[in-house]
């Protein structure tokens, strides 16, 4: 394996994505406009109810837009990851698949070329929260390197997401049917975990589930960073286990890939 | 005569048992247009995206310019250039940067891409609308465009999968026009598929017709014509396709997607 070679593959799909990302302003407009309305609507609608002492030691901050901005990050990757699949479907429609497969570039680049374009998206819209949540008083404990661990973290789920869809992509060939399964995959993954509420506010049998789910480790992570601290020995363990799950899904996206072209 | 392509026992099994293409072999010389003409579901696409490496054969295999593509898939990827049907072009990019991430692909390095991009697109007659988003391109053009992105690493050999698919007569003429000068001027072998019995006569040297995956008959046009004359008089090339592959209609197509697509492009056709 010649891995300059691989890496400018990697580099061409990714730069085809983002360039495409980019042309597409109405896309754009969504990426803001999106966390926007989540942050506005669903922050200030959910401080009335917060705002009592019991509710701040649950939420483990007196402000629930401190406690949600790092959910809405995640809940944005995971939005933004579970539909990456969805660019190869329709590669493989309008034949650009094919186009690319006939040129002498690495199987593997296509998944991963994708899979980055998605983590940096996600890291854009990350990003994005943090300015709007900066306008609405959100505070940030750890300052501007806590908000670019917040950043890492959002994109390495983005990619997570991303591979379970691709994954699922080199199997799914229709466009509807992976829309399905992507939409079935999310709403119990955002509502199973710690990004709208505290575990400890969830009936026991949830909170075990929650205690599992990847979502919430991310969360975990980022919410220990923004509000509490660099508190090393609750967020090492969840970025550990965030990034052994990385590894696994993106050589599996990788394998699924492969296998569907050949 | 040098040989550039040489399909050997090519042989495709679809998962399901489908029979694609059935133990297929013929030679295209260096430097002709090769016509390969046959009905829906013949084995056309399949037989190409064998030879472009697109799939691998259950059996048999193919040499191009003496590369063996099941040995050597991705050197075979340097010597050809493939446009398909599908008028793969990226509608929200320039038509330039349509070019710059073919480029990408074929590992062109940094020095020689304008200079390139500025050949292909000279080929095609697209300099002025480079810097144009391809959106604002007439089908002729965007199909110009996709043999640009096939010729951009100078290759041996072009397929063109139904490369005038949904395009009116004088867009169709202008293609052949760019076809003709591509092998006069650049000395390429074309492999062309295509419904179009009229441009398969007048741009073809030789023509191939399968059908249900067996390759019925190969030679020139008016060799073809001249064959069946004991039984339509002054037969055309239609008459020719229809002694070797029959009048029925096809709509077995060997699969989901092939037959998704023939919907497609009559859908295209339509616009």
């Amino acid at each position: 394996m010649n891995v300059k070679l691989l890496l400018s593959d990697i580099y061409w799909v990714f730069w085809r994505e983002i360039k495409k990302f980019l042309q597409q302003k109405a896309r754009l407009m969504m990426v803001v406009i999106q966390p926007l309305i989540w942050l506005v609507l669903m922050g200030n609608s959910m401080s009335g109810l917060t705002r009592n002492p019991q509710a701040a030691q649950m939420l483990g901050t007196g402000n629930y837009l401190d406690f949600m901005t790092p959910g809405i990050m995640i809940m944005t990757a995971l939005f933004g990851g579970v539909f990456g699949g969805i660019t190869i479907v329709w590669d493989r429609r309008t034949g650009y698949l094919n186009k690319m497969l006939a040129a002498p570039i690495y199987r593997a680049a296509i998944p991963l070329g994708k899979l980055l374009s998605i983590g940096l998206q996600t890291m854009l819209q990350a990003l994005i929260i943090v300015i709007i949540a900066l306008f609405l008083g959100v505070h940030f404990k750890t300052g501007i390197l806590g908000i670019v661990a917040l950043l890492a973290i959002a994109g390495l789920f983005g990619i997570i997401m991303g591979g379970i869809s691709l994954s699922l992509s080199s199997r799914i060939k229709s466009m509807e049917t992976l829309m399905a399964v992507s939409n079935f995959l999310t709403m119990p993954l955002m509502f199973t975990s710690n990004a709208m509420f505290p575990t400890n506010a969830m009936p026991g049998w949830l909170k075990a589930i929650a205690m599992g789910n990847p979502v919430s480790y991310a969360v975990h992570a980022m919410r220990t960073i923004s509000t509490q601290g660099w508190i090393w020995h609750d967020i090492l363990p969840a970025l550990a286990a965030l990034f052994g799950i990385m590894i696994l899904i993106v050589a599996l996206a990788i394998r699924l890939f492969s296998k569907s072209v050949n | 005569m040098k040989t550039i392509i040489e399909a050997q026992g090519l042989t495709k099994v679809y998962k399901g048992g489908i029979l694609a293409v059935d133990n297929v072999s013929f030679a295209v010389n260096e430097g002709e247009i090769f016509g390969f003409l046959g009905p829906n579901g013949a084995g056309k696409s399949t037989t190409i995206a064998l030879l472009t490496t697109l799939l691998s054969p259950t059996k048999g295999t193919a040499t191009i310019n003496g590369i063996d593509i099941t040995k050597h898939a991705y050197q075979a990827r340097l010597e050809l250039g493939f446009v398909s049907q599908d008028l793969a072009v990226e509608d929200v990019l320039t038509g330039y940067d349509n070019l710059r991430l073919q480029a990408g692909f074929y590992h062109l390095t940094r020095t020689e891409v304008h200079d390139r991009i500025a050949e292909v697109l000279k080929m095609v007659d697209l300099t002025a609308r480079a810097k144009d988003k391809v959106e604002t391109y007439s089908g002729g053009m965007r199909k110009r465009l996709d043999i640009a992105c096939g010729l951009i690493h100078r290759p041996r050999i072009l397929f063109l999968d139904e490369p005038t698919l949904g395009l009116d007569i004088q867009t169709r003429r202008e293609i052949w026009k760019y076809v003709n000068t591509l092998r006069e001027k650049n000395k390429m072998t074309i492999f062309l598929t295509t419904h179009y019995m009229d441009e398969a006569d007048s741009l073809c040297d030789r023509i191939a017709i399968i059908d249900r995956g067996v390759i019925k008959t190969l030679d020139t046009p008016s060799a073809l014509k001249e064959a069946i004359k004991h039984e339509v008089p002054n037969p055309t090339l239609d008459d020719v396709f229809l002694h070797y592959t029959g009048k029925e209609m096809r709509e077995d197509f060997t699969s989901k997607e092939e037959s998704f697509k023939a919907r497609n492009n009559i859908r295209r056709a339509r616009r």
